[in-house]
């Protein structure tokens, strides 16, 4: 299914701590490139390749405004905590399950 | 500023909900879920600074739940809500949507714990109050980009999500 693949695109994009970085500056206001790239300890081309993650799994867009590109968080981007949410408790809730059936049973 | 906000809570992100059947007793998947949530964690999920080296749920109403690191540091996820061994659990998720801890904000993660046999319990997950993830900005702080704002509001109310 389309959707889950999107989910799941979006939820490894924001497994990625520079990227989670770079998608927490843009939730305030749209910005270039170079103002992403500015304080980050990664290069440029770095960047570049974690902004065009971003905007695979649909949590980013890139407009064009002048000479410059710039960053923006998608609307539908909006789900993104959601969609991560979703996934990470998938993934606690199965690891849960596993811990709590080897435990010895106090009973 | 009032029509801003009435605005914003017509916006529904449903809740996450979730069910596991775990084949054990109901006080070991409660004990388990709470008191050894270090050993189920996953290790990648964290807000600190430095990795991860235990996470804790202290036992009781009002508890502490919180990340410890390896520079020492201590980093806040929520607290405990309701503390009703070995049947319910309900903690405030206190992480909002830029990944920031806020105590402003409350978004109720409740889990029941189902007995259904001697070692077959179900538990009822559900992680609510999403919509409050990114409605938290107080309207005064914003000093941009209330269109753009509120163009996101309305893409997202109108996506039915």
């Amino acid at each position: 299914m389309q959707k889950t693949g999107q989910h799941e695109k979006a939820f490894n994009a924001l497994g990625d701590p520079m990227r989670r970085l770079i998608f927490e500056k843009l939730r305030s206001r749209p910005l270039s490139v170079a103002d992403i790239a500015h304080g980050l300890p990664v290069s440029r081309p770095a960047v570049s390749q974690h902004i065009r993650i971003l905007k695979d799994a649909r949590l980013i867009r890139v407009r064009r405004s002048g000479t410059r590109n710039f960053c923006e968080i998608d609307p539908d981007g909006v789900l993104a905590m959601r969609i991560y949410l979703d996934n990470f408790w998938d993934t606690a809730l199965a690891a849960f399950k596993t811990v709590a059936e080897n435990q010895t049973d106090d009973e | 500023m009032l029509k801003i906000r009435q605005t914003m809570n017509k916006t529904e992100i449903k809740p996450i909900r979730k069910e596991v059947v775990v084949n054990t007793s109901q006080a070991t998947a409660f004990k388990t879920f709470t008191q050894k949530m270090d050993l189920w964690w996953p290790r990648t999920h964290h807000i600190g600074s430095t990795p991860l080296t235990e996470l804790v749920l202290e036992p009781g109403n009002d508890g502490r739940w919180f990340s410890r690191h390896e520079d020492g540091s201590e980093v806040d996820i929520g607290r405990v809500l309701t503390w009703d061994p070995d049947g319910l659990l309900v903690l405030a998720w206190q992480i909002n949507g830029d990944f920031k801890f806020d105590p402003e904000l409350i978004t109720e993660v409740e889990v029941r714990f189902i007995p259904e046999e001697a070692k077959r319990t179900r538990v009822m997950f559900e992680h609510r109050n999403l919509d409050r993830l990114g409605g938290t900005k107080p309207v005064e702080s914003m000093d941009e980009g209330w269109g753009y704002i509120m163009g996101l509001y309305k893409d997202l109310a109108d996506s039915g999500i």
